[in-house]
């Protein structure tokens, strides 16, 4: 692990030699780290507690199997092993000095003492170092109440101080460095636990992050000035155990004793991410990680994590109805919803609706009942899919392989995508295995920043049929995988030709099927998506254009796909949803509802996983949750829909689709689902393979909620401002 | 304390109209008349209606809503004249509270007197600073007043945190906790400003009209 | 003697139903203001407000008011006006009648009351920021 930048640097010289030497610079580190033979367990004494544990376990994980927990700073179990803070140090027996436990690797019949008198006073010693150039500045300081150094200095720290220097002539004070709008730091509180680094290197992939100087004189930073700039930076907050790295737009604002939490899932993107949202009166003030090996591990992406501030900005709190003269207008409940009824009534069943990114569940159900219950048949998705009855096949559209299981893959090809923005955390895994597994990874589509090395094969879509025929030297890659994964973009379906290659995909990972491994991906990015396909949704907003309806219900429809023109002229439009956007400002009625951090509904993510968001603050003003709502406009029309309560519409979910209701479980597709497309036509057209978001700042504005967040659109001139100064700096570099 | 809230008022009106028009400010005396109810000059030459005694007038529609308006007076009458406080002393206010009862204000005058039971008491007087600690005790004591009861809020601090607005530990204005009657501002407010919240009450448990509306229901 | 026998106070009693114009009167005036006192007529205002004073009581009760007839029952301290606020209240000994030095303005608007409870009241607008920004519709699309 600790060899991965190495890794880097020896392939950023380019040469094919070097390529081959950084592989097996890599194969040898594997080699090194797999035990070579069974591995034969050997018994350790922790505080006298005996304990099996494999070779090659350190002295803190040991302790950690018996449930003692040895105080650190830098150890981190998800990144490399540094050892230098020098808080883990603990006393074994017949040593002559404290052993740094985290770097250790236990011995046969080693006695470890973590609560001996020699044990304490090094940890002692250690806090009193770490404390002499801390600055007391705890109470500013917005880590206070979650800060690691201040739990552990009251903890194992001394009693009293042994500091003097009361004039402040050497204590140690470092200036604060700008990395961008999203990460705050102060410099001074820095203790070198150089877990942004190992992060920023690891994890994120990018070098940006590193120290400089030595002894009193070192610091973090990014050795020339620029801003530390990739889609996972808010996970140095997290992983920072003092305040020299703290979230910037929460700076201030609160401390963490007077904060609500409430556990619940991000929709920002189709990974679906557990998330903490840390309430105060009424307001969402942050979002944190939740951990969940399974989907974000303990990791989250900054969209979901600052967009939060766009929940506050550009929402609907009052009904409104289109006027006469042509201006929406704010109404009560009553009115708005009688002025629904009266169109659906005169719509005599020419009813569509499309179903937006950030649309749950529930009301996806709601929906279509009701437009069921009205002789309406059209419901679809605002994200379209491949032509056809594609999404009736649940295989087809998930993530076969899952989000945990590409940690395994030893080949991946992306077709179409960009994952590293589209899914983040996907990326993460697939980094994850690029470093460790020897994944080897090639993608069809334009040249983009994965943060790993891959092959680019091109951006021609005639290299697919090539791959997949068995023809291109990726496909051998593909073949001689144990676990090989192809993961599609999903914008890419949308395309003319897009049934043509997920059917060619298709068939080709029937091929390269393994047992228990299904190697047909399709990455989604939207969090409504799978959970609209698994209730019967139709992919494609042009199919509710096409039905030319009278009535059309835009249930958090944002993306723009529907637009006035397309519409009849006497069609009225109801938007239900918590944003005012493009979906509102073409609606004749606006119905506020609420945001995922105001309501219990359930998102499926793009493995196939539901999960619910449950409710952290109310809706503002009227708004009211989307379910019940469209309840409502059933009582007004005359066909009240058969549910009163969350319970009775989640029991007509189970009805619909039986693993909604199992939250958190994966249910996987049928494994020989895949491909019962024979009929479709596979001529694959010309058009050149192209991915949505290609840069950093096609990452953070995506949907109604961070298209109205401050902080994501001062990210997106960040970056601008950093492009421009690269320029800048290049081209003097030329002259 | 009438005079800030008069202020208070009219600021913010003139300079909306200020902003809307900008040549009214060369009509300067006609400006900044203010634009409220004043007591009517007494012309010597006529003389004014003289005010009824009953708040709800006695032009009602029948025969039976004039008999409840009527009850109501009574009614009002007998509350009016024996308001109960209840002591809630919290900081320095419950010193000022103190001298109402005391022979130079004298509240026994008007019926109030101090009693040491909710069960007993019409109104609760709030004096003094509402922490965050004492306020569940605050609503405890007002859930066991018996109806119908009312609420004085004494002092900045109970009317709106006043000093320790700020504070982590103190509740925002006792109104938070509880349904509040009569503000009566001050830091602390004098005995004098107190006696005339209670007056203010008074004239408040005048215009109840607890009859006419179960009536009207 | 007199004294000791309480009679100097039937004296002023018998005084007082006499400054009253009888029984009636005094009865009348008893039931309005909850007291019975004679003094000299300092001053009246505009608004009708009659101004007493009479030393023979102790500081504090030696001065007071008896309201303008037309509001009778409700009366209240908040329909002294401002320029005879000051004496009520013990802050000048000279009375706005006999005061000079009181400039006279013609702006001066008239005096008014104490509001609260009636549709005038004053009711203070909120000066924090609403936690939620609404859409409106009418603004540009950026």
């Amino acid at each position: 692990m600790i060899r991965a930048p190495l890794v880097k640097a020896l392939s950023a010289l380019g040469s094919p030699t070097h390529q081959i030497a950084s592989r097996a610079v890599r194969t040898s580190a594997i080699v090194a780290q797999t035990p070579a033979k069974a591995p034969e367990k050997i018994e350790v004494f922790v505080d006298d507690i005996p304990v099996q544990v494999l070779p090659g376990t350190t002295v803190l994980q040991a302790a950690a199997l018996v449930g003692v927990e040895i105080p650190r700073f830098c150890y981190h179990e998800r990144l490399a092993v540094a050892g230098n803070c020098r808080m883990c140090l603990v006393e074994v027996e017949k040593s002559p000095k404290p052993v740094a436990a985290c770097a250790m690797p236990v011995m046969k019949g080693w006695r470890i003492k973590t609560n001996s008198d020699l044990t304490r006073k090094a940890r002692e010693g250690v806090m009193e170092f770490l404390l002499m150039n801390h600055p007391l500045d705890c109470p500013i300081c917005d880590q206070g109440g979650e800060c690691d150094l201040q739990d552990q200095a009251m903890a194992f720290g001394s009693d009293r101080s042994r500091f003097t220097d009361i004039h402040y002539t050497g204590k140690r004070a470092v200036e604060d460095k700008d990395i961008g709008p999203l990460v705050k730091t102060i410099m001074t509180r820095c203790i070198h636990c150089t877990r942004c680094v190992r992060f920023a290197s690891e994890i994120a992939g990018v070098d940006d992050l590193g120290t400089t100087g030595r002894g009193n004189d070192m610091q973090i930073g990014t050795y020339v000035e620029k801003l530390f700039l990739t889609e996972l930076s808010g996970n140095v907050i997290d992983l920072c155990p003092v305040g020299a790295l703290t979230n910037k737009p929460y700076s201030f604002v609160a401390r963490p004793w007077e904060i609500r939490k409430v556990s619940s899932i991000d929709v920002l993107d189709a990974v679906g991410s557990n998330i903490v949202v840390s309430t105060r009166t009424n307001e969402v003030l942050r979002i944190l990680p939740r951990e969940n090996e399974d989907v974000n591990e303990e990791w989250l992406a900054d969209k979901s994590r600052f967009a939060c501030d766009g929940l506050k900005r550009q929402r609907l709190i009052a009904p409104m109805v289109r006027m006469p003269n042509g201006e929406l207008q704010a109404v009560e409940w009553e009115g708005a919803l009688i002025a629904v009824a009266k169109a659906l009534k005169k719509a005599n069943g020419q009813v569509a609706g499309v179903a937006g990114q950030l649309a749950d569940v529930e009301a996806m159900v709601a929906l279509k009942d009701l437009i069921n219950r009205l002789e309406g048949e059209t419901v679809v998705t605002e994200q379209g899919f491949i032509k056809g009855s594609g999404t009736d096949v649940r295989a087809n559209y998930l993530l076969n392989s899952t989000i945990a299981g590409l940690e395994e893959a030893d080949a991946v090809l992306l077709v179409g995508t960009n994952p590293r923005y589209e899914a983040p955390l996907v990326n993460t895994r697939l980094r994850k295995a690029y470093v460790h597994n020897e994944l080897q990874i090639a993608s069809i589509g334009p040249k983009v920043d994965l943060s790993y090395e891959h092959d680019n094969l091109g951006s021609d879509p005639a290299l697919i049929k090539d791959v997949c025929s068995g023809s291109h030297a990726f496909s051998k890659v593909l073949e001689g995988a144990k676990k090989p994964a192809i993961i599609i973009g999903a914008d890419l379906l949308e395309r003319e030709d897009g049934a043509a290659i997920h059917a060619t995909i298709v068939e080709y990972c029937q091929k390269l099927k393994k047992p228990e491994w299904n190697p047909f991906n399709v990455l989604q990015n939207n969090a409504a998506q799978v959970g609209a396909y698994d209730v019967g949704y139709q992919a494609g907003a042009d199919r509710a254009i096409k039905a030319q309806p009278k009535v059309l219900f835009l249930l958090n429809a944002d993306a723009g796909k529907v637009t006035r023109e397309q519409l009849p002229k006497d069609c009225f439009v109801v938007y239900i949803g918590s944003h005012g956007d493009n979906g509102a400002s073409i609606a004749d009625a606006v119905l506020p509802g609420a945001a995922y951090t105001e309501k219990q509904a359930i998102y499926v993510n793009t493995e196939g996983r539901p999960q619910q968001t449950l409710p952290g603050v109310s809706p503002p003003g009227m708004a009211r949750e989307d379910w019940k709502i469209l309840r409502a406009i059933s009582e007004v029309v005359g066909t009240p829909l058969p549910y009163d309560t969350l319970d009775e519409l989640r029991s007509r979910l189970e009805d619909i689709s039986p693993h909604l209701t199992r939250l958190g479980e994966l249910e996987p597709a049928g494994f020989n689902e895949t491909g019962a497309q024979a009929a479709i036509s596979k001529s694959i057209s010309g058009v050149a393979i192209d991915v949505k978001q290609k840069e950093l700042k096609d990452y953070f504005m995506t949907d109604a909620i961070s298209r109205a967040s401050p902080t994501m659109a001062k990210c997106i001139s960040a970056v601008n401002k950093q492009q421009r100064q690269d320029e800048q700096s290049k081209q003097s570099v030329a002259i | 304390m009438l005079r800030s809230a008069i202020l208070s008022k009219t600021v913010p009106k003139c300079l909306q109209i200020a902003t809307q028009n900008s040549n009214a400010l060369s009509v300067v005396p006609g400006f900044f008349v203010r634009q409220q109810q004043t007591l009517p000059v007494v012309d010597p030459s006529q003389t004014l209606e003289k005010k009824g005694y009953s708040p709800f007038g006695t032009k009602q529609a029948s025969v039976a809503e004039w008999s409840l308006a009527r009850l109501d007076d009574l009614l009002n009458w007998g509350r009016k004249g024996s308001i109960w406080p209840l002591t809630f002393g919290l900081a320095c206010c419950a010193v000022e509270m103190m001298h109402i009862a005391a022979p130079r204000y004298d509240m026994d005058r008007y019926g109030v007197v101090f009693r040491a039971s909710p069960r007993q008491a019409d109104v609760i007087i709030v004096a003094g600073t509402l922490t965050n600690k004492m306020a569940p005790a605050l609503r405890k004591v007002y859930d066991q007043m018996p109806e119908p009861r009312w609420v004085i809020s004494m002092g900045s601090c109970a009317n709106g945190g006043g000093y320790y607005h700020y504070s982590y530990s103190v509740v925002r204005g006792c109104d938070r906790i509880i349904p509040v009657d009569i503000y009566v501002p001050g830091c602390p407010p004098t005995a004098e400003a107190l006696m005339y919240g209670v007056l203010q009450l008074q004239k408040k448990v005048k215009r109840m009209k607890t009859l006419q509306m179960w009536y009207r229901k | 003697m007199a004294k000791f026998l309480g009679l100097n106070r039937l004296t002023k009693l018998f005084q007082i139903i006499q400054e009253c114009g009888g029984l009636k009167q005094t009865y009348l005036k008893l039931y309005r203001n909850d007291d019975l006192k004679i003094g000299t007529l300092v001053g009246i205002d505009k608004y009708g407000n009659k101004y007493f004073e009479n030393p023979f009581y102790f500081y504090g009760r030696n001065r007071w008011v008896e309201f303008t007839p037309h509001v009778n029952m409700d009366y209240d301290g908040s329909q002294i006006p401002a320029d005879w606020y000051g004496w009520m209240h013990y802050k000048t000994d000279l009375p706005p009648i006999r005061d000079g030095s009181r400039p006279k303005y013609k702006w001066l608007a008239d005096h008014s009351e104490n509001l609260s409870g009636t549709k005038e009241a004053y009711m203070p607008y909120t000066t924090t920021p609403p936690k939620v920004e609404a859409w409106d519709p009418s603004a540009k699309k950026q």
